[in-house]
């Protein structure tokens, strides 16, 4: 009987406490990861580069027989140039390629691995990035194989893979010649174009659903009361984001093609006394004569406000 | 009565079963008393209220009550007058304690005397699945393009078509309409067989289950259904079959395409999903799953492995794959018959090691277990003079080997049969046969165990006992599983 009543006083002081010492735990958090941005800064900066080079070079006067970069201050400091640089190339380059070693004993030619990452940003911020990784599998050819990779499903990984990076071996050929072309070069791009597009339609549909104010929820009621809804739902249709679809109130839905440049091809608006042919015509943007996926929002707006 | 012709279209879902029916008995005896009622209280929904398809036995509302014939006494459940009294009675008895059997009987014998719909059945049925979730083995097939050169033979066998692929057209992502998929999967069926179909939203995956019954009948109305004259109660479907599909979302069909095996097939529909779904973890298993991790939050940033984060220690963390596993010593010692004395520093490094064999892949409590692996070593016996006997040995595995030709077929030898085809046998060598079986509730969390309490040498294990292949079956030569199945591109 007096559990619960011994129980009850203490609860919210406990409570109270748990969520101090969180509070507490993130801000310890926060401040470290803003200690070592703030680290790698400044032994990145210019200056400091110059006077680490100085100390360098005073170093390894006395004992030449000491490995370069003895100190621990001056490892962690070339550690954070290499960081940085590297940093800059994926920033710059956006596909970038590193070497590394298949832990797997038995792996071909030896675990060699090419690693390519993707880093590609939209709107504002960088994706994670995907990777291919590339092998060596036929021990006397220089013939590149997809080992691994991280690239979703509705990305045609494999079918770029058949025509760039062919590996087909000479029997199945039809012409006669044993010699496979490959083409690094033309399978990334193609691969990282069709990375950015997906990437861009998704983020153009998140960026739809923003502008009609579609994953606000409930507890914003009260703010938006300004304008009334007019668009329930715009989602993606299918796996590679190249179908969207939009529902309105009134029940007509929409949906419309994007191609790979990322204009809208084809659109169809029914509802219940058929098409709405004024919709799909702004949603096409006819008058515009640019119907990028990203003007929807816009285009229907003007129709609606 | 009406007219009863054979036809070839479904079953409605509007088809009625009497409520003594042994399959409707069956069906909702499997279920726990809970999910008995968050079924009925499913059913008495108003999503549900306007299909019609779930409607209760009521009392006519709409005429005065005195006109009615006053209730049987004998009337164990009186027939409620309303949808919310229903709703309210089965919310009451949520809160209350008692037996399955009282639920069991209320609905069968009152609330739903009228009889179940082929619906509320196979509402039924998925809330079983859902309950036991490892009830059913799930195979996973890959939906290919086919080649546009085989419209001429669709009788044919696909391999061969199915590997060339390479054509401008296939960088299309076949895409999935449920609707289109049902009427092809409809117009395939045999008119002499009735089915079913209910498509329906898995709770926790990512994913839509196709439920297709099946039940030996020309006819779709109530003569399907109901039994005989002569053996008013024999009819129990035994002819029935019920099967599932599962469709991930993001799923890659608008032209033609088949399906093919991937040597994959586990029970926990979770693993599957993981290993051919929508993600990015398809051809990243095991220790590659670094790759596609999330950055987890500790870092302070969102993503750790992102450009913009000039933190040298959180990417040093990741690639030398150091992070500390989850699991903690004591969980190891668990099951291990005798402590060992550890130097704490070798089990530290083995913990690492593991961390970078298996990287964030293969815990004990992510749910993603596969509960069987079989694999058929086909490597050359290793070049060591030790053994005179080796030749004649040989000889004896060639007679077993015949042997076992004459026996029933294993998954692995058909396995092994493909890989023989698609690389060509080369027959010098001693080649034992060796089949490994692993079993268990999660046979790769087991294995990483193993390295992380150093039964298992983490350094020298091969690829595929990491998981990362993501095959549930398969051949190796070379120390590796043939044919790429389940890594890069297939």
């Amino acid at each position: 009987m007096e559990s619960p009543s011994d129980l009850a006083p203490k609860d919210p002081v406990g409570a109270l406490l748990d969520a101090d010492i969180s509070s507490l735990q993130a801000q310890i958090s926060s401040l470290k990861s803003l200690r070592s941005i703030q680290a790698s800064t400044i032994l990145t900066s210019q200056t400091s580069q110059t006077i680490l080079a100085r100390l360098r070079a005073s170093q390894r006067a006395p004992l030449p027989s000491t490995p370069l970069d003895a100190s621990p201050f001056l490892q962690t400091a070339s550690k954070h140039l290499t960081q940085s640089k590297e940093n800059l190339y994926r920033i710059c380059a956006s596909i970038t390629t590193f070497r590394l070693q298949d832990p797997d004993p038995n792996a071909v030619d030896g675990g060699r691995v090419l690693g390519i990452r993707f880093d590609v940003s939209s709107a504002g911020r960088f994706a994670r990035p995907y990777y291919v990784m590339l092998n060596k599998p036929f021990a006397d050819k220089e013939l590149l194989r997809v080992h691994r990779h991280t690239v979703p499903p509705c990305i045609p990984l494999a079918a770029l893979a058949a025509r760039y990076l062919p590996v087909t071996k000479c029997d199945s050929g039809d012409h006669g010649k044993d010699k496979v072309t490959q083409d690094l070069g033309r399978f990334v791009r193609a691969l990282r174009r069709q990375i950015v597009g997906y990437q861009n339609r998704t983020s153009v549909i998140k960026s739809l659903r923003r502008e009609f104010k579609l994953d606000e929820g409930r507890q914003s009621g009260k703010k938006g009361k300004e304008r009334e809804k007019v668009i329930v739902d715009i989602s993606a249709a299918d796996a590679e984001a190249k179908q969207v679809r939009i529902e309105w109130v009134d029940g007509r839905v929409g949906r419309c093609v994007v191609g790979d440049t990322g204009n809208v091809e084809k659109c169809v608006v029914i509802g219940e006394q058929g098409r709405d042919w004024e919709v799909e015509r702004r949603i096409i943007g006819v008058e515009k004569g640019e119907p990028s996926m990203s003007g929807i929002g816009e285009r229907l707006k003007e129709g609606i406000y | 009565m009406p007219l009863s012709i054979p036809t070839t279209s479904a079953l409605p879902p509007s088809q009625f079963l009497s409520a003594t029916h042994p399959t409707v008995h069956k069906t909702l005896s499997r279920l726990s008393r809970p999910s008995l009622l968050s079924l009925a209280l499913d059913w008495l929904d108003e999503k549900n209220e306007d299909t019609g398809l779930t409607t209760p036995y009521l009392l006519p509302s709409s005429s005065p009550s005195s006109a009615l014939p006053s209730p049987d006494p004998d009337d164990a459940y009186p027939p409620c007058t309303s949808l919310s009294e229903l709703r309210e009675i089965y919310t009451d008895l949520q809160a209350r304690k008692g037996s399955k059997r009282d639920v069991l009987d209320r609905i069968l014998e009152g609330d739903w005397r009228a009889g179940i719909s082929l619906y509320q059945l196979a509402m039924a049925d998925m809330q079983y699945l859902y309950d036991h979730p490892s009830s059913q083995k799930w195979s996973a097939l890959k939906i290919v393009p086919l080649a546009a050169s085989d419209g001429a033979e669709p009788g044919t066998t696909s391999k061969s078509k199915v590997k060339e692929k390479d054509d401008a057209s296939s960088t299309k992502i076949p895409r999935f309409h449920p609707a289109t998929f049902l009427r092809n999967l409809q117009r395939e069926s045999l008119p002499d067989v009735k089915a079913h179909y209910n498509l329906d939203r898995h709770a926790d995956l990512p994913l839509w289950i196709l439920r297709v019954w099946i039940i030996d009948s020309p006819y779709d109305t109530n003569l399907a259904l109901t039994s005989s004259k002569s053996n008013p109660n024999s009819l129990s479907f035994d002819a029935s079959k019920t099967f599932y599909i599962a469709f991930p979302d993001a799923a890659p069909p608008r032209e033609r395409y088949s399906l093919e095996r991937t040597a994959l097939s586990a029970k926990n529909l979770g693993a599957l999903c993981e290993r051919r779904g929508g993600g990015r973890e398809n051809a990243a298993g095991g220790g590659w799953g670094v790759y596609c991790a999330d950055g987890e939050g500790a870092g302070g940033g969102k993503t750790r492995d992102n450009p913009l984060n000039s933190m040298v220690d959180a990417r040093e963390e990741k690639e030398k794959g150091e992070k500390e596993g989850r699991l903690d010593g004591e969980a190891i010692d668990r099951g291990m018959k005798r402590r060992r004395e550890e130097d704490p520093r070798m089990m530290k490094r083995r913990k690492v090691l593991a961390q970078g064999r298996f990287g964030n892949s293969a815990m004990r409590d992510d749910g993603l277990g596969i509960e069987r692996l079989d694999v058929r070593l086909e490597d050359k016996f290793p070049d060591v003079n030790l053994f005179a006997e080796i030749n004649v040995d040989n000889s004896r595995d060639n007679q077993s080997d015949k042997k076992k030709r004459r026996g029933r077929r294993s998954a692995v030898d058909m396995e092994l049969e493909k890989a023989r085809e698609d690389e060509g046998e080369d027959t010098e060598g001693w080649r034992p046969d060796v089949r490994i079986t692993f079993q268990g509730t999660h046979v790769f969390a087991g294995v990483r165990e193993l390295v992380e309490a150093g039964v298992v040498d983490g350094e020298r294990m091969p690829g595929w006992m990491t998981g990362e292949e993501g095959v549930s079956i398969g051949v190796v030569k070379e120390g590796r599983i043939v044919g790429w199945k389940g890594s890069g591109v297939s």
